[in-house]
């Protein structure tokens, strides 16, 4: 493997010209196309001094967006998603989609329709979901930044399971248009890099307000690399205590490893109560379902993507598209969707579920009054093997319990290395931080970051 | 929750999806699954919680905006003639 592609971004590019250093990420890619990480390979790129891969639900002109499914066909978008334009107009490189569970709905990549990517630390290992292949591609070396998206931990849990940054921004902090809608109250764009440095440079590229995406804050964009290297001293860290009362094992003593580094470090740490926090998957699984079951109404074989053959009726080209198009797991969602907004159920399960979140708002927001940040583990276990949780997807949906929280509530939150089971496999600190408050995130990550050097250690590829 | 065959039946079919029997059958078994661990919510005391999020999105100005190009559109869609998407007969169809 390449040395340079071993740099962060912010260093490799002031050693060599974007061409060497975009032809380096090509040449990385195609050596390590048993990891199944890219959807599509852009080969020739415009050159510039980013190089960058796009999860496959971020629409581009130039290369086809699928989102992991067999549903959108052959679907080129007439236009750019707004991170896109953003991307470009700064001169990055567009090195090709990634792979994702179908319309972001896994844990764990599995659910593609193209087949898992898999995770470079060992690759019988999933990568984790749903932005699989760009947590992948990163830890791999193949490209030094890539793109993704959050609905209730799909950057940082993967970013955990294969060892590198994820972030999660504020709700409405990065433009949505051009990203392909699965629960609009919860999506967001995230970036996952090597080090934190890195993911704060592209956020100040791709954040603000977008005039296409009514959603997106007019808060104005910070400058997100201001308070690297200020330390964590006299900053105040809320360990959250229920998430505490679930862990075991190395994930625990990881964390107390991760939280005396801290404490090193001049900060103070004290336990918060958010009692709550225990219910955020059974919320999720309500809201980002019932929002999905909206949203993915509009695959229905009559605009785009994939019309059935067979159909030789209206209520077929809907029912038989849609039938040989969704897999089973988008399937399974849609469902679940369908039932909780159906008439009967309503309140019981959809409107329920929103006032529990919005107790949960209540509690966490309320938790930033004594404390700069919460912290937990990003996952709750480390990479597990491809198949493990195939047949049982409310243990799938489990691996979000700690990450889910802070989409309900529309913080931010980011995942950084915190070092290695004993089998040598990822572990991941997860820092959670009030609305907007990015450059906060970025500083404490940083000198987690700076103390431990785990970044540092990469997969063996090619 | 307990979700039988006739109920996924009938979510099946406001959801545009269609299932043959033992398909229905696992999909509704594992609704249930889902569901029962979903049912916690009930133990949650959500006094003074409303539904409604106090945060609203706001609209854009009503005016014309540039949509996409027409020959785009043209070359995604499945079908489609004279400016149009062709779905077949609606009504007095076969």
């Amino acid at each position: 493997m390449s040395e340079l592609l071993e740099l962060p971004w912010t260093e490799a590019r002031e050693q060599v010209s974007p061409r060497e250093y975009v032809d380096a990420c090509l040449r990385a890619i195609d050596a390590n196309a048993s990891l199944n990480t890219f959807l599509h390979v852009n080969r020739e790129p415009a050159v510039g001094a980013l190089p960058i891969a796009l999860k496959d639900n971020i629409v581009t002109t130039d290369m086809p967006s699928t989102c992991g499914s067999r549903i959108l066909g052959t679907f080129h978008s007439p236009f750019d998603a707004t991170v896109v334009t953003r991307l470009r107009a700064r001169g990055a490189s567009l090195l090709g989609k990634t792979n994702m569970d179908e319309f972001a709905m896994g844990s764990s990549n599995e659910h593609s329709a193209f087949g898992p990517a898999r995770n470079p630390w060992d690759p019988t290992l999933v990568p984790g979901g749903s932005s699989g292949g760009s947590a992948a591609a990163v830890a791999a070396r193949l490209v030094p930044v890539a793109l993704g998206s959050e609905t209730g931990g799909s950057v940082r849990q993967p970013a955990a399971l294969c060892g590198v940054v994820g972030l999660k921004p504020t709700y409405g902090r990065v433009s949505r248009s051009g990203l392909v809608a699965f629960a609009s109250s919860l999506d967001q764009i995230g970036i996952v890099t090597k080090t934190v440095r890195d993911c704060a440079e592209v956020l100040g590229i791709i954040a603000g307000h977008d005039p296409l995406d009514s959603t997106s804050s007019t808060t104005p964009v910070d400058d997100y690399t201001a308070d690297l290297g200020a330390g964590v001293k006299g900053l105040r860290f809320g360990l959250v205590k229920e998430a505490l009362d679930r862990l075991a094992g190395e994930v625990r003593t990881n964390f107390d490893d991760a939280v005396d580094v801290l404490r090193g470090g001049g900060a103070t740490i004290e336990e918060v109560s958010i009692p709550t926090i225990g219910y955020a998957i059974a919320v999720y699984y309500i809201v980002a379902n019932a929002e999905a079951s909206a949203n993915l109404s509009r695959f229905d074989g009559i605009r785009y993507g994939h019309r059935s053959t067979r159909a030789r009726t209206l209520d077929e080209v809907y029912f038989d598209s849609r039938g040989e198009g969704f897999g089973p797991e988008v399937k399974r969602r849609i469902m679940l969707g369908t039932f909780a907004l159906s008439s009967g159920y309503y309140d019981a399960y959809y409107g329920r579920a929103q006032r529990v979140r919005a107790k949960l708002r209540h509690e966490l927001t309320s938790a930033f009054a004594s404390v700069d940040y919460l912290i937990t583990p990003t996952t709750p276990e480390p990479a597990f093997p491809i198949g493990a949780k195939s047949d049982d997807p409310l243990s799938m949906y489990l691996s979000d319990i700690f990450t889910a929280p802070a989409n309900l509530v529309g913080i931010p939150a980011i995942a950084v290395p915190s070092g290695f089971s004993t089998a040598g496999l990822p572990l991941s600190l997860q820092i959670m931080g009030p609305h907007f408050a990015e450059r906060a995130l970025f500083r404490a990550a940083e000198f987690f970051e700076n103390e431990t050097g785990y970044w540092r250690r990469s997969p063996a590829v090619h | 929750m307990e979700i039988d065959r006739d109920e996924a039946r009938r979510v099946a079919a406001l959801a545009h999806l269609e299932f043959d029997d033992p398909a229905l059958d696992r999909m509704a078994s594992e609704m249930t699954t889902i569901l029962t661990y979903i049912d916690q919510l009930r133990e949650v005391d959500v006094q003074g919680f409303e539904e409604r999020n106090a945060t609203v999105t706001p609209f854009r100005d009503d005016e014309p905006h540039r949509s996409a190009d027409r020959e785009l559109v043209a070359s995604n869609a499945p079908a489609w003639r004279d400016g149009l998407f062709v779905v077949p007969k609606v009504i007095g169809g076969e």
